[in-house]
């Protein structure tokens, strides 16, 4: 059976989500991979949430925003921005392939980019691979 | 501890959910869940009788915890919210799945959608157990209102607002009153001056003692929220800061500038003008060429810029109207002017306008059809020998013939565009705009002068190229909606702020320098954080940052989003 992975993406409640939702009213067709979380702003998505849904056994992590000057908190995006660059080389230490991870900026008009990024972000995911994180900290414990 | 009892709701939208989503079995799993009492499936959960099958389930079994799997949280949270508060529950002790936008409408395969409603509802249902009760908080209303442009949305609102005794501040980019519609010469489709209708408002709007008019003036920053607003308004060198409870934002449009489309020869070639430099000429009570004689052959030539995918992929909505008014112009100040109409499509529906078609057919103008999607008209200088300057080659599509229209004078019926100034107002503001940087609104369908911001009205062109009966409808629309909320006198505002757990703040002070409102203070006595909620706005960006994790956010609390993941990831079906 083709491996369909699983992909929990965070999107900010203002611009990705409704980019979203506008996917779906546009019914533009998308990869079944992922399970989306809102919050209210991307400044929000804390590194634990990330690390959260590897250990739960996701293999990849998308994390969206308003695009930059956009952000309905003024800056929350570059906050997450930032972190996100420190979330990279993290995980590299942790052996998890920093393709696993992305940040994306979607606005709420954006609803095909959107769609093309949840189908080109599971193509990357199905080319690396199931991870093995979870199976890896199970045989730890 | 209380027991969780948890009711779980899957809602079939009609077919819209049920057709690609197997609803039953998403309800079934459902209720295998921990803390789920019952779980449910029925047709249309925000109908009443839906609503009234959760309130009957929450009262009978002692419901604590509701999850609804249904369309975007975006437009039925409300709804539900509401129906817990009915039932006398704690409306945030409620989350939703969104199965519609996010599963049933973007995935074909029913098996692959439904174990994805399966895990968006295992998250939602782990998420709300953590969720807690919060209490709306009340504030004041702020009576004066803030309208942004001084055109015939923001006009009318203004005056609308102003005649009931309220304060109105009016901000205007440019140095005079009227905006667009000082533009236009004559309004469709009864060619009535539009001058009789603006001035009037103009001058009413100009002398309210209520209305304060800020000309030259742009809004540069914004703080606080719904109620209570404070804006910095930019006026030349100085500045003033307003307080206002509401926003309308009435900013308008621009007209295309036509010289990139080349085969139009705008500015290339002599006598070639677009729509809106013809109401200037109309204004001033003649046609005539740069040559100051009088044209005998007119050219209007549609969708400029409009309906191009590579300019303005959308209809501007009051080009056909306007083409058919201007050839009733030029027939009444030069009866023996031949006019021809160069059309893609003809678009008059307006009230009364498909009335002014028919009777501009009958005045002889011709109407020449061409394709949009093909080769566009092209415009060229006229030989010696022919009796016109200008020569117009097209492809005729009714007769599939080449031809070659005369003309002496060729207007270009320009599209409209969103304002340059759209990007900086919509970040200064908050708001969104779509992909032709028009602003969003609320709900396309149920909440179209609303948007996202609470507070923040969108009137007029700014929204979308309408005429000026739509802008004043809309105007009216806005201003009975703030004056609704000023007579109430108090508005609930969202409780999803930060709070600080004192006994484990380390006092790092790290959620004081993120805060991007400045709403976090460092007590210095107690050496812990503080959050003032009237100014928080509840991004959660301290809660991300604090080491500690004593600073949380409300309703996106640590405990609740890790649960949320969790519950995605469980795997209830193997495939």
């Amino acid at each position: 059976m083709e491996f369909e992975p699983k992909i929990v993406a965070f999107l900010c409640n203002w611009c990705s989500y409704t980019g979203a939702d506008l996917a779906g009213t546009s019914r533009m067709k998308y990869s079944p991979s992922l399970r989306i979380i809102r919050v209210m702003c991307s400044g929000r998505i804390c590194p634990t949430f990330i690390f959260k849904a590897f250990q739960e056994g996701a293999d990849g992590v998308l994390v969206c925003g308003c695009h930059p000057g956009d952000c309905h908190y003024n800056e929350g995006n570059y906050k997450c921005l930032r972190r996100f660059k420190l979330i990279e080389k993290y995980i590299r230490q942790m052996g998890i392939e920093p393709d696993r991870i992305r940040l994306a900026w979607i606005s709420a008009s954006e609803g095909k980019l959107f769609a093309e990024l949840a189908n080109e972000m599971t193509q990357t995911i199905k080319n690396l691979g199931p991870s093995t994180i979870k199976a890896q900290l199970e045989q730890m414990v | 501890m209380e027991e969780i009892r948890i009711g779980v709701y899957i809602c079939w939208c009609g077919t819209n959910i049920a057709k690609n989503v197997d609803v039953e079995r998403v309800a079934a799993e459902a209720g295998k869940l921990q803390g789920v009492v019952v779980a449910r499936d029925y047709k249309y959960m925000c109908s009443d009788p839906g609503q009234d099958l959760m309130v009957k389930d929450i009262q009978e079994m002692n419901l604590n915890r509701i999850v609804v799997a249904a369309c975007s949280p975006r437009i039925h949270e409300i709804t539900f919210r509401k129906a817990l508060e009915k039932a006398g529950l704690n409306p945030y002790l409620f989350q939703m799945a969104n199965i519609r936008e996010q599963v049933s409408w973007v995935h074909d395969d029913r098996e692959k959608a439904t174990q994805k409603a399966i895990d968006l509802v295992t998250g939602a249902v782990k998420r709300v157990r953590w969720q807690e009760a919060l209490n709306k908080r009340s504030v004041k209303v702020n009576p004066a209102t803030l309208v942004i442009g001084g055109g015939i949305a923001g006009l009318t609102a203004a005056r609308e607002i102003a005649r009931t005794g309220r304060i109105v501040f009016l901000v205007e980019k440019e140095k005079s009153l009227g905006g667009m519609m000082k533009k236009i010469n004559r309004t469709f489709p009864n060619l009535d001056e539009a001058s009789k209708y603006l001035n009037p408002i103009i001058e009413e709007v100009s002398s309210h003692p209520h209305i304060q008019v800020y000309l030259n003036s742009q809004l540069v920053k914004l703080s606080g929220y719904v109620g209570n607003f404070i804006g910095t308004v930019n006026h030349k060198e100085t500045q003033s800061e307003l307080e206002f409870g509401n926003i309308i934002v009435a900013t308008g449009l621009k007209p295309f500038k036509p010289t990139p489309l080349s085969n139009y020869a705008y500015k290339r070639l002599p006598n070639i003008i677009t729509s809106v430099e013809f109401e200037e000429m109309l204004s001033k009570g003649y046609i005539r060429l740069d040559s100051r004689q009088e044209p005998k052959h007119v050219a209007i030539i549609h969708c400029v810029g409009s309906r191009n995918p590579d300019f303005l992929p959308y209809c501007s909505r009051t080009c056909c109207q306007t083409a058919l008014k201007f050839a009733n112009q030029i027939k009444d100040l030069l009866p023996k002017a031949h006019v021809y109409q160069i059309y893609a499509d003809m678009r008059s529906m307006s009230k009364g306008c498909e009335e002014m078609y028919s009777k501009t057919a009958k005045r002889g103008v011709m109407f020449l059809m061409y394709d949009q999607k093909g080769k566009l008209p092209y415009i060229r200088e006229a030989g010696k020998n022919e009796k016109t300057r200008l020569v117009i080659e097209m492809k005729e599509l009714l007769s599939g013939e080449q031809v070659e229209v005369t003309a002496d004078l060729v207007i270009l019926m320009v599209g409209m565009e969103a304002q340059e100034t759209s990007k900086q107002l919509s970040q200064v503001l908050g708001i969104s705009r779509c992909s032709n940087n028009f602003y969003i609104e609320k709900h396309p369908k149920l909440d179209p002068v609303a948007t996202t911001t609470d507070g923040v009205f969108i009137v007029g062109s700014c929204q979308a190229p309408k005429e000026i009966s739509d802008s004043a409808s809309q105007a009216k629309a806005a201003a009975a909606r703030v004056l609704a909320m000023i007579n109430k006198d108090w508005v609930e505002v969202e409780v999803i702020t930060s709070s600080v757990r004192e006994e484990i703040c380390c006092g790092c002070q790290i959620c004081v320098h993120v805060c991007p409102y400045g709403a976090i203070e460092f007590l210095k006595e107690k050496k812990v954080s503080c959050v003032n909620e009237v100014i928080c706005k509840g991004c959660g960006t301290c809660a991300s940052a604090c080491p500690t994790g004593a600073i949380g956010s409300r309703h996106f609390t640590e405990k609740q989003i890790l649960a949320q993941i969790e519950g995605v990831m469980l795997q209830l079906l193997e495939v």
